[in-house]
């Protein structure tokens, strides 16, 4: 780099510090509407607290990921979000969870309504006992949209990137279908019921590396139309995949161990440049 | 370099051939083993005695006139058919399983849906207990309820039938059910599908084989059953009837019973024969049911 | 772990399974190479700024040399971006290796520009030009200038054998220089005109440097294409030309 400045012209060089990222395209998805935002939320299983003090906004149209150690407390903050904890005797939510402005465990909220709006895939793929188009068609069915149900399916396998694959078998039992190819099918199950949110808890952990990457360039795909949050314990995934990524770690201070939000930031940021040591500490694997 | 000091035996580098006491715990584990084998041995041999004596007994008896066929009439009526008892018992039993079915059913999927672990214990204790009630005790408790005073009815002991399948379905239900993996019913609910619809519309259909061998099983066990009967339905005419609700039912436990107290040997042939029909009933009620449940238990396993 | 009964449909062979990542990459690599594109244009305007010796030119070059390094910047953030986040491997590695080292030979070649245009102003108006020189110059930047193209080419089509051709290339423009050295010894006694002959073979210099960073980019060819990095000279070893797997 030139250190002397031209003599004469006064069309002198501006400092070094205004030429940075200018022209390279870094978009602020910050601006983005804001889907949840969680105001000091603690998360109780009977007396333990699990999670402590989480304040989070996520946006739309935004791959959001939480990565951490075991145990701290992921996957509880992401199946609280559609309310999938209620079944877990002893759970509690204090602070607000706010989707679209409502607080999603205010009384008078139908849980089965947030569910709807909310989806969900999980960890090993679970197929219904069906056939490939039941397993589609059901829920639709159910809630009430019925017609051109064919299209309703045809549109949520293309989403989900299996309609090639299992056009000419529609009828076929689900169980048929690979590993990599069941959980694309219960993505496409979820897509179905046109939902705002899909949440994916470690989609990808019980597949193969090819059908990951399949699922990881679906993602890609899903979140124009949709909101995504994704739990990972495999933190290059998120790096690959995430356009904000929260780090969340264990707080084992006073003998109780509590899951804390330690750093949530533009995942490149996150990984070039963390805010928090103990960020720096997991993500270069210093410590689990 | 091994560190277990000098010992040659400990050595990896022998020959493989036995070492130490290993003759001595050859010994001893080949006897446990007879023994065990001769244990399963005389289970199987006592069920092959019951079979091959009352199949030699009466198997000379089993005709298309002994099945379909009254028992004879008149003052010195012997031998003759089972028709009427064949056609009571399917009657009583059916009427049970009517009034058994829908009950045990839902008792289970109470327990497996929407019981806290508080509220299903003493359902659970509640169920065993009913489970190890004397079938006698029943009887009386059906003949004290609904026939005291009064005549002798078939739907009596149906009731009496009804109160023995409750639990033998509410527990096979209930197996069933929770065979059905949690993943599948958290998978409908994060649909925005309601707890009652996932239930009827996945959890069900899924163990519905289940829920049937069940049933086979617990209709196979009651379709033997004679005590209840004995004080609600066991004062019947020789002919087939269909009045469950007016009358008592002829029926083959009683039928077996009477005919083994009378003085004639053709009534006694005629018990062997009845015995048969009913051993034949439960045998093959069981096998079939175990049959449907390996066939169910393997599909919930991707292919 | 599921078990399969049937494969996925589509033969790994076949399909990106990373599409975002290699465009991803691909851009980073059309800003590095469109690096070059703005020194070529930066070298355009110096030279000629050299042969007319046009002090507002030398100016405008000095100004924007602010492209080249803005470019630089760029080309390094998205780099440090890529490799925290997408863990590239193999090839994918070996380039973005790469075009760490050939952004920073291209930043370079900015440089030299630049001071070439500041020895412009320091001979004055109206400089006791020797032809001679001015026309060694010309040629001397002349054939740098088709150096830097090619080793854009080179680079861009992974092409090899156009990369070491660069050597020879170099050696001419060697030749050049300790003519240019010579000539501006034969200015005389006149002490302007020796002050300007120094400032002109400082500037052969500078162009002289140039071609270097053109080879070394040559050199980052290579190791793209062959993973092994070796120092272009002059008496090369045969190996590089032979051999190496595309």
């Amino acid at each position: 780099m030139e250190g002397s400045q031209p003599e004469t012209d006064a069309s002198t060089a501006p400092p070094l510090a205004a030429l940075a990222i200018t022209s390279r395209e870094h978009t602020d998805v910050t601006t983005r509407d804001v889907v949840f935002d969680l105001r000091d939320v603690d998360l109780y299983y009977g007396a333990t607290l699990a999670v402590s003090g989480l304040n989070m906004l996520v946006h739309k149209n935004v791959i959001t990921a939480m990565i951490g150690p075991s145990g701290c407390g992921k996957s509880t903050v992401v199946r609280t979000l559609n309310r999938m904890n209620d079944s877990i005797p002893g759970f509690r939510v204090s602070g607000q969870v706010l989707y679209h402005d409502h607080d999603v465990y205010a009384g008078g909220v139908d849980p089965v309504e947030v569910r709807r709006r909310i989806g969900m895939v999980f960890q090993r793929p679970n197929p219904f006992p069906k056939s490939i188009y039941d397993n589609i068609a059901w829920a639709p069915r159910l809630l009430g949209q019925k017609h051109n149900l064919d299209e309703r399916v045809e549109k949520a396998l293309r989403g989900a990137a299996l309609w090639d694959e299992v056009k000419d078998r529609l009828k076929g039992s689900a169980l048929g279908l690979s590993g990599g190819q069941q959980q694309r099918l219960c993505i496409a199950r979820a897509i179905a019921i046109e939902p705002d949110v899909l949440l994916l808890d470690e989609p990808c952990s019980a597949l193969d590396p090819i059908a990951t990457a399949l699922v990881e360039e679906l993602m890609q795909d899903l979140k124009k139309d949709y909101t995504l949050v994704i739990v990972t314990h495999n933190m290059q995934q998120a790096a690959r995949v995430a356009e904000r990524t929260a780090f969340f770690s264990l707080d084992v201070s006073g003998g109780k161990r509590t899951g804390v939000l330690v750093e949530y930031d533009d995942t490149e940021k996150l990984f070039t440049r963390p805010s928090d040591k103990r960020t720096e500490d997991y993500v270069t694997g210093r410590f689990g | 370099m091994s560190t277990l000091g000098a010992d040659p035996l400990m050595d990896p580098k022998r020959p493989l051939s036995a070492t130490g006491n290993l003759r001595r715990r050859r010994r001893t584990d080949r006897l446990m083993r007879g023994v065990a084998t001769a244990a399963a041995i005389l289970a199987v041999a006592i069920l092959a005695i019951v079979i091959v004596t009352v199949t030699g007994k009466g198997a000379s008896q089993l005709s298309l006139s002994f099945l379909f066929k009254d028992p004879a009439v008149g003052l010195d009526a012997v031998g003759g058919g089972i028709a009427n008892a064949i056609v009571g018992t399917a009657l009583i039993v059916a009427l049970a399983t009517v009034m058994a079915a829908p009950i045990g059913v839902l008792i289970a999927i109470y327990l497996t849906e929407f019981s806290t672990p508080r509220t299903a214990r003493p359902i659970r204790l509640v169920l065993d207990l009913l489970n190890g009630m004397p079938s006698i005790v029943i009887g009386v408790f059906a003949y004290g309820l609904l026939i005291e005073g009064g005549q002798q009815a078939g739907w009596a002991g149906s009731f009496a039938l009804a109160i023995i399948m409750v639990p033998l379905i509410a527990r096979a239900t209930g197996e069933m059910l929770t065979l059905v993996p949690r993943e599948l019913r958290e998978a409908s609910h994060a649909l925005g599908i309601s707890r009652w619809r996932t239930i009827v519309g996945i959890v069900l259909p899924s163990s519905l084989g289940g829920i049937l061998t069940g049933l086979v099983l617990a209709v196979a066990r009651s379709a033997g059953e004679t005590a209840p009967l004995l004080f609600t339905t066991s004062i019947f005419s020789n002919s087939t009837t269909v009045n469950i609700f007016g009358t008592a039912l002829p029926n083959i436990p009683l039928i077996i019973f009477s005919d083994s107290e009378s003085a004639f040997p053709a009534d006694h042939a005629r018990a062997w024969g009845a015995a048969v029909v009913l051993m034949a009933f439960i045998l093959i009620g069981n096998l079939g049911a175990r049959a449907m449940l390996a066939r169910q238990r393997g599909k919930f396993q991707s292919q | 772990m599921s078990s399969s009964a049937r494969d996925d449909v589509v033969a790994p062979s076949e399909q990106d399974l990373r599409p975002h990542f290699h465009q991803e990459l691909a851009e980073l690599e059309r800003q590095a190479l469109g690096a070059i594109e703005i020194v070529i244009e930066q070298f355009d305007r110096t030279l000629d700024a050299l042969a007319h010796q046009e002090i507002s030119l030398a100016r405008i070059v000095i100004a924007d040399d602010d492209r080249v390094d803005g470019r630089y910047l760029e080309v390094h953030q998205g780099i440090l971006s890529l490799l925290a986040r997408q863990t590239p491997v193999a090839g994918d590695l070996r380039l973005v290796a790469a075009l760490l080292h050939m952004i920073m030979h291209v930043e370079r070649m900015g440089d030299q520009c630049v001071n070439i245009a500041k020895l412009i102003p320091l001979s004055g108006h109206e400089p006791p030009i020797q032809d001679d020189v001015l026309a060694l110059l010309g040629r001397m930047g002349a054939l740098a200038r088709t150096a830097v193209v090619q080793c854009k080419k080179a680079f861009q089509e992974r092409d090899l054998p156009l990369a070491i051709d660069l050597i020879r290339q170099d050696g001419e423009i060697n030749k050049l220089n300790r003519e240019i050295f010579n000539a501006a010894l034969a200015a005389g006694e006149d002490a302007e005109a020796r002050e300007w002959g120094t400032y002109m073979v400082l500037a052969a210099r500078a162009i002289e440097r140039i071609a270097d960073n053109a080879v070394d980019i040559g050199e980052q060819v290579a190791f793209v294409v062959t993973g092994l990095f070796q120092e272009f000279s002059d008496s090369y070893r045969p190996a590089i030309r032979t051999g190496m797997q595309a």
